[in-house]
């Protein structure tokens, strides 16, 4: 079962205390953190620590994340992996390298991403919005896909679908935050500047989700391998944007629970400013602890193991040809 | 009782034996005592666990097994590991024991228990018998290999070699205690 993850936005010293974790905050503060309770830790502050740190996360399998500067992802710290498998990384390497064989994972990653788009957008049809028109060309864009064989236009069909969905955004959210377009790095407003942030706490999640297991993360099958990052993890993340990221972002700016005080504008780019950064988080930490019931394992799950089986999942498909079922919103 | 004991003649068995025998061959298949055990509780987890795919090893069922296994009659017992391949623990009397939270299931720890005292017989030619203890329970009973016992261990040897060499896993089958197991995250997705 996953752990919780834990969150430091302190400044100050991170150590190993016994058989445990301490923190000791430059205002004076000093916390234990049970270690075997710590599944991620996520260092969203300036931390100090040693080998020592590392040798006791190492030893119980704890990730760390490290984000600098305002928050932007940094890094990670992975434990050593507790499986080795060649078998796995051999097969994992096969599989992107054949076309037969990385195609239909391909397709099916997309088609999934595709579905929670559109999943949200129906949802929010319902309930007084117009977004027929979007709807139907992520509809389009998802038949096409069942007879596309070239990866790059698999790309270019899952783009002319999130722009659709992208385009629906302005008019979900409740003023004063607009998307108009999305743009990264920096965010050039109050919504990118979300999106971008719960973007990386999607992607975060998946890195570790990929780390309990013996899977390559740099080997993906809609991302190429030549990215600096993880592209195993933006495969997965792009699947779960959609139900981690993007209704998070629509419950707090509808529901008022940020507003543009949580925010701050330099260097001609707009980001979350601490308190912003807390509130958000401990909205996605909710919603990766909600519940549905899965048909097929016959139990209630939380949306963090759905990203934990979703991983299962491709891993079964790569060593035995039984399908990958990504996670398409059913509930 | 080595001497009274006649075994299958069945020329994979005879294979597997020679290449566990001689040192510098290995055979096909690695047999372990956890693999007999996984054969009789479910093939499928047993294709699994052949191919390296992972499970949670933190679970609390697999901790709580460690637990027993660590903390029962340790001063009676020692641990040997022979070949890589069987792991036994070795009583006092000479007795193989093995240490199981539960009876709940008899057969898999009763054919793995077996194959300990079939692999000593056959591949060192060292007689034992052996004893399956279920502390939380207060109970044991004594296992012996003979002759039917034997032939039971055999064919389940040549079963485990079928299914690990399948390309692919046994077809899904619900079977009473699928809610207890560390692969159903794996198997029912």
């Amino acid at each position: 079962m996953p752990q919780d993850n834990h969150h430091i936005f302190a400044d100050g010293k991170l150590s190993r205390s016994e058989d445990t974790l301490r923190i000791d905050t430059l205002a004076g503060e000093m916390k234990h953190l049970p270690v075997e309770s710590v599944g991620t830790l996520y260092l969203h502050g300036q931390i100090d620590f040693n080998t020592r740190t590392l040798g006791l996360l190492n030893d119980y399998g704890t990730t760390v994340h490290v984000f600098g500067w305002n928050d932007y992802y940094k890094g990670s710290y992975l434990p050593k992996r507790q499986h080795q498998s060649g078998n796995t990384v051999v097969e994992q390497v096969r599989a992107y390298d054949d076309q037969d064989r990385r195609m239909p994972i391909a397709r099916s990653m997309i088609q999934a991403s595709m579905h929670n788009m559109r999943s949200n957008l129906k949802y929010y049809d319902t309930r007084d919005h117009e977004f027929g028109d979007a709807i139907e060309r992520i509809e389009q864009q998802q038949e096409l896909v069942a007879d596309i064989a070239d990866i790059q236009e698999l790309r270019g069909a899952e783009a002319t679908a999130r722009k659709a969905y992208y385009g629906c955004f302005d008019d979900v959210l409740r003023d004063p935050f607009e998307l108009s377009r999305r743009e990264y790095n920096p965010p050039s407003n109050e919504t990118n500047a979300l999106i971008s942030f719960l973007n990386a706490m999607v992607y975060t999640t998946c890195v570790s989700a990929i780390r309990k297991t013996a899977l390559d993360p740099t080997i993906g099958y809609v991302h190429e391998p030549g990215d600096r990052r993880f592209t195993l993890s933006l495969d997965i993340a792009d699947i779960f944007k959609p139900i981690l990221a993007d209704r998070v972002l629509f419950r707090l700016v509808n529901r008022r629970q940020l507003n543009l005080d949580d925010f701050e504008r330099e260097l001609e780019g707009c980001l979350l400013n601490e308190g912003g950064r807390l509130t958000v988080l401990e909205a996605y930490e909710e919603t990766l602890d909600e519940t549905v019931a899965h048909p097929r394992l016959n139990r209630n799950v939380s949306y963090k193991t759905l990203v934990q089986t979703d991983v299962y999942s491709l891993k079964k498909h790569i060593l035995t040809g039984e399908p990958y079922r990504p996670t398409e919103r059913w509930w | 009782m080595t001497d009274e004991l006649s075994y299958s003649d069945s020329e994979r068995i005879d294979n597997l034996i020679e290449r566990e025998r001689s040192p510098h061959r290995e055979p096909s298949v690695r047999i372990t005592g956890l693999m007999v055990q996984y054969y009789h509780v479910c093939r499928r987890e047993l294709w699994f666990m052949s191919r390296g795919i992972d499970i949670d090893r933190g679970a609390a069922n697999i901790r709580r097994g460690s637990y027993v296994d660590e903390h029962s009659y340790r001063n009676k017992r020692r641990s040997f590991s022979i070949d890589g391949r069987i792991s036994l623990d070795l009583l006092d009397d000479g007795d193989v024991m093995e240490v199981k939270v539960s009876s709940a299931l008899e057969e898999p720890p009763r054919m793995q228990l077996l194959y300990y005292l079939w692999y000593l017989d056959r591949i060192h030619e060292v007689e034992k018998s052996g004893v399956l203890a279920y502390p939380k329970e207060r109970s044991r009973e004594s296992i012996a290999l003979t002759e039917d016992t034997a032939l039971e261990v055999e064919e389940t040897l040549r079963g485990i070699i079928d299914t690990v060499e399948a390309d692919s896993p046994p077809d899904l089958e619900k079977k009473p205690y699928c809610h207890s197991c560390l692969y159903q995250d794996i198997c029912w997705l």
